[in-house]
């Protein structure tokens, strides 16, 4: 549970603090004043009011609170087991029934239902939204997980002690997916769900015609049947409501589009991956694309039987990071969403890759700000901190687009909310950093010294890298840093002619690393290294605007 | 007399297009590599196994605008003209294969027994490999079917390998649609395999495959019924409290067939089945277009031939399960003696790519002249599709949809070289010998990028089968 929200304190002031609010310029050292779950001032001459809890901005950045386009944040996962059948047979599709979202006197099978909402099934706790909240996010679109017509979504702040409190706006849009139904009942194929759709909006179509007839003369007319799942398609057919279909490969984006064009729906792409094939078409249209910052990687282990990747795939995996740049020079309207990915520090890693890959920097920022809160119709509400609109506020340590920035404070509804130890720095200290281009001289334990060059990032306690050089190359494994700099990885290595495992573990001073290694089968050795460079790199970048990393 | 009048017509139209080409050269150079059709091209001094009018030895195509604009020795082509020498070398009409499941994203719905709402056009994959490969083997166009597993399937796709193109451009532009029958054991037998919870699909009886179908036909005759007699009481009535009908997208390609407008394309194995299904196509008064496979069809090709159905057949495939050992190599001899239109289809990815060999094996077996195998896999296929007043054969206006072979592509050592759609060259081995160097470049390039780098060693990754549905 939030356990701020117990808190009867309801101002805050966010003083000496750099401001970023979206709407407005930069405010170098300006102050913040949140109240009763409002922004109720912002600026540099602003003074904070005198029952206001005063929280010290110096060195840290205040941003509109975060906006994640599209997640399934707080819906309950689905009970019983939707194992995936074996691809490729007749079986294929025909699992055991899942326990979907059921809506109750509906006249369509579970995942055919749009009346489902999100807002009915939501959960105000749960890890989704913690883990969220710690990776800087405030806000959310959030729709059921499962179905063809999966249900209408919910904007919802990621704090409030009931779901009710938690939404923002609800419906937001009706949530189509293609794939088929896992209880091997019609339609299990593409085909199938394509055809289906089609036949239910012609009979949502129908239903709304049968009505109008019927409303003007009941008399002498059979009563039409009455179906709420074809009532709740008829905001659709009307465009009062968007459509958000997920579609990621150029083709299924064409298909998107197609369908949309047939019924004359107001379209939202999620996913998105290959938008930027389509982009003259989707400005024309002017379809928003909710675009996963889950990008690919590759995830198999080099194994001599495996077929190498298909060359689409390679392009895949490098484009990624480039749509976003390439959507914003079209003219393509987007907003990032985290696309289920497990691993939430990923949001704001990725968000920072697109940065890097061409995309401007307050645009990315806009992509997870303003643009989402307009795409769902939130603008007025969410999305900038200006006065009167909810105190919803992502602060950080370092640029938010910058790869060591920290997440230090997240307001949701005017007040703030824990976030996870791990990935929360200590206001006022950065810890140690261990992300850089390490050179590391290795005694492998027969004494011969082997020189290597060991690249790290950090995020949070969690490392990630590579080591290249005389022991050969290859990712590390295994890798953590704990508070006081101590630091532990494997790697595979090579020593005269064999591959074997190491296992290293050091500790970092400042710029210095030094500590022992044990290769299976060896003597225990010891290890020394320097920092390229002196300092941890920011990124190759220089920044937008005057947001240098502030330490 | 036609034939010269034809050319005179086509040399008139290419001296109005240079004069227009001379004044948006630098137009028509920018797009030429994207549009090839832009340009001429003269495919010189090859042997031309024309289909239509036999074989013409040392022989010119020009084409223009994507259509083969003349055809004869020492033709003359604009300056700027790709000059294909061709010396020694055959060329005849882009193979058609009249049953396939490439690019698709799904083959079967096979959840119900009646699944003629699905459509494969809504699913096409233009990036499939297995397209090039075709190409590689002078295949140009595909009848792209829905699988067998339901009396009656899916909505067919005629399409135009255009690979690396948008998916729009491959649809075969004005051929006729169809729909996909399915007679025998894979209708019957799919959901054989009892799950919990579910039951047996209907039918599992060969008796059951044909009362679907009629029942199928019975409902599509009512519904046209239902929906003509709204339109005329709605015009006949100005009041408006007439409710109008159901739209239902199963049984309206089905009023279609009783109309006449949509092919139905039937895969079938028994003879007994075959003159079930023709006996039912004639009490509802439509036409089966094509006979699928139908191994059994040289026992009823009398029969076949009187309604008027095409088969569409595999060389000499057969065994593969118990209604496939009746099968005969003499198939194809045997039906086109009893006047049968028939074809040669590969039904897979892999056999697409040599679907000439299997049409050199009908002279083996039986007595077809070449002229006759070569119509298995480019003319017959075509009048099959109602395509072939554009494709099948090498004539003046026909659309280029050619390829050109080292020697007779009868022979197993021949090979593709070129080949061409709508004159737009879509495969070329040269060029795709020369590419070969760059593209190991730039995947070790890609492979050293960061996402595509191996994660540390771990379990063997599991094997990636393709997922494809059983399609025969």
């Amino acid at each position: 549970m939030v356990c701020a929200q117990q808190s009867a304190i309801d101002t805050y002031a966010i003083t000496n603090a750099r401001i970023v609010t979206v709407s407005g310029p930069i405010i170098e050292r300006g102050t913040v004043v949140v109240r009763n779950g409002l922004v109720n001032a912002v600026g540099a001459n602003i003074g904070a009011p005198q029952d206001a809890r005063i929280i010290d901005g110096n060195g840290l950045t205040v941003y509109p609170g975060l906006i994640d386009a599209n997640t399934t944040f707080g819906i309950p996962i689905p009970t019983a087991s939707t194992s995936t059948p074996r691809a490729g047979t007749i079986t294929a599709g025909l699992a055991a029934p899942p326990a979907a979202v059921s809506s109750q006197n509906s006249s369509q099978p579970p995942g055919l239902q749009p009346e489902i909402l999100a807002a009915d099934i939501l959960r105000s706790f749960g890890d989704s939204l913690e883990t969220a909240r710690a990776a800087g996010i405030a806000a959310a679109l959030t729709a059921p997980r499962e179905g063809i017509f999966i249900g209408q979504s919910a904007l919802i702040n990621l704090a409030g002690d009931t779901p009710q409190q938690m939404i923002v706006r609800s419906p937001v849009a009706l949530h189509v997916g293609f794939t088929p139904l896992g209880s091997g009942a019609y339609p299990a194929s593409l085909m199938g769900v394509i055809a289906s759709i089609r036949q239910m909006l012609l009979d949502a179509g129908r239903y709304r015609e049968v009505n109008a007839i019927y409303a003007r003369s009941p008399r002498g007319l059979r009563r039409p049947e009455q179906d709420k799942s074809l009532a709740a398609l008829l905001p659709v057919l009307a465009r009062e409501m968007p459509v958000v279909m997920y579609a990621d490969r150029e083709r299924e984006i064409l298909r998107a589009l197609d369908l949309a064009q047939e019924f004359n729906l107001r379209l939202i792409i999620a996913g998105g991956a290959e938008a930027w094939k389509l982009a003259d078409r989707l400005r024309a249209l002017k379809v928003p694309v909710l675009l996963s910052l889950n990008f690919p990687r590759r995830t198999t282990p080099q194994s001599p039987e495996a077929a190498p990747d298909p060359l689409r795939i390679l392009r895949e995996r490098i484009d990624a990071p480039k749509t976003a740049g390439r959507l914003a020079i079209a003219g393509v309207r987007f907003a990032f969403q985290s696309g289920q990915m497990t691993n939430m520090t990923d949001f704001l890693t990725n968000a920072t890759k697109t940065v890097e890959n061409n995309l401007q920097r307050d645009e990315a920022l806009r992509a997870l700000t303003i643009y989402p809160a307009e795409i769902f119709g939130v603008a007025d509400r969410l999305g900038t901190i200006e006065p009167g609109k909810i105190a919803n506020l992502t602060i950080t340590r370092g640029d938010l687009f910058d790869r060591n920035r920290r997440i230090a404070y997240v307001f949701i509804d005017g007040r703030p909310v824990d976030l996870k130890p791990a990935t929360t720095a200590p206001p006022g200290t950065t810890g140690p950093v261990a992300s850089g281009t390490w050179t590391l001289r290795v005694n492998t334990g027969d004494s011969r010294e082997a020189s290597v060059t060991l690249t790290l990032q950090q995020e949070g306690e969690r490392l990630s890298g590579s080591l290249q050089g005389d022991l050969g190359s290859a990712s590390i494994a295994n890798a953590s840093i704990g508070q006081t700099g101590d630091v532990r990885f494997t790697a595979p290595v090579n020593v005269g002619g064999l591959t074997t495992e190491a296992a290293f573990s050091g500790t970092i001073t400042g710029n210095e690393m030094r500590g022992t290694v044990q290769i299976v089968g060896r003597a225990p050795g010891s290890f020394t290294g320097t920092r390229a460079g002196g300092s941890a790199p920011t990124s190759a970048r220089p920044p937008q605007d005057a947001s240098s990393v502030r330490q | 007399m036609k034939m010269i009048i034809k050319k005179l017509i086509a040399y008139a139209l290419a001296v109005s297009v240079l004069g227009v080409a001379e004044s948006v050269r630098t137009h028509a150079q920018q797009s030429e590599l994207r549009q090839g059709t832009e340009t001429e091209t003269l495919i010189r001094n090859a042997t031309l196994l024309t289909i239509s009018r036999g074989t013409l030895p040392n022989s010119d195509i020009l084409i223009r605008r994507g259509k083969i604009a003349a055809i004869g020795p020492n033709l003359k082509a604009a300056s700027n003209a790709r000059v294909v020498d061709a010396s020694g070398k055959y060329v005849m009409p882009g193979i058609i294969d009249c049953h396939s499941h490439s690019m698709m994203d799904a083959i079967n719905e096979l959840t119900l027994s009646v699944t003629s709402m699905a459509r494969i056009q809504d699913v096409l994959n233009p990036t499939d490999v297995d397209l090039y490969r075709a190409l590689a083997g002078g295949v140009t166009t595909l009848n792209l079917l829905h699988g067998s597993g339901n009396a009656i399937g899916g909505q067919n796709t005629v399409v135009k390998i255009k690979y690396g193109r948008p998916v729009t451009e491959f649809i075969f532009p004005g051929a006729p649609p169809g729909i996909k029958f399915a007679l025998g054991e894979n209708p019957k037998r799919t959901n054989f395999l009892q799950l919990p919870g579910r039951e047996r699909r209907y039918p599992a009886t060969r008796m059951g495959v044909a009362e679907v179908i009629r029942d199928a036909f019975v409902r599509a005759r009512d519904y046209k019924t239902a929906h003509d007699e709204y339109r005329a009481a709605a015009a006949a009535r100005s009041e408006k409290t007439l409710l109008p009908p159901r739209r239902d997208l199963q049984l309206e390609p089905l009023v279609e067939v009783l109309e006449g407008k949509r092919f139905v394309h039937a895969h079938c194995y028994r003879a007994d089945e075959i003159v079930m299904l023709l006996n039912l196509a004639d009490e509802f008064g439509f036409k089966i277009r094509t006979l699928q496979h139908v191994l059994e069809g040289y026992k009823v090709a009398r029969e076949i031939a009187q309604h008027g159905a095409g088969a569409s057949i595999f060389a000499d495939n057969w065994a593969y399960k118990v209604e496939a050992y009746d099968a005969i190599p003499y198939a194809a001899q045997i039906m086109t003696r009893a006047g049968v239109n028939v074809s040669i289809n590969s039904d897979s990815d892999e056999r697409a790519r040599r679907l000439n060999i299997d049409a050199a094996k009908m002279m083996k077996y039986g007595d077809l002249t070449e002229e006759e195998a070569l119509k298995l896999i480019t003319l017959n296929p075509a009048q099959q599709l109602g395509i072939e007043t554009s494709v099948g054969s090498i004539d003046v206006g026909k659309d280029a949809d050619l390829a050109i072979w080292t020697t007779h592509p009868f022979s197993v050592y021949s090979r593709v070289e070129t080949t061409f759609v709508d004159g737009e060259i879509f495969f070329d081995r040269q060029q795709d010998i020369a590419r070969r160097a760059e593209i190991q470049l730039e995947r070790a390039q890609l492979e050293q990028a960061e996402p595509n780098r191996a994660p540390a060693p771990g379990p063997t990754p599991a094997s990636t089968p393709r997922p494809r549905a059983n399609s025969y």
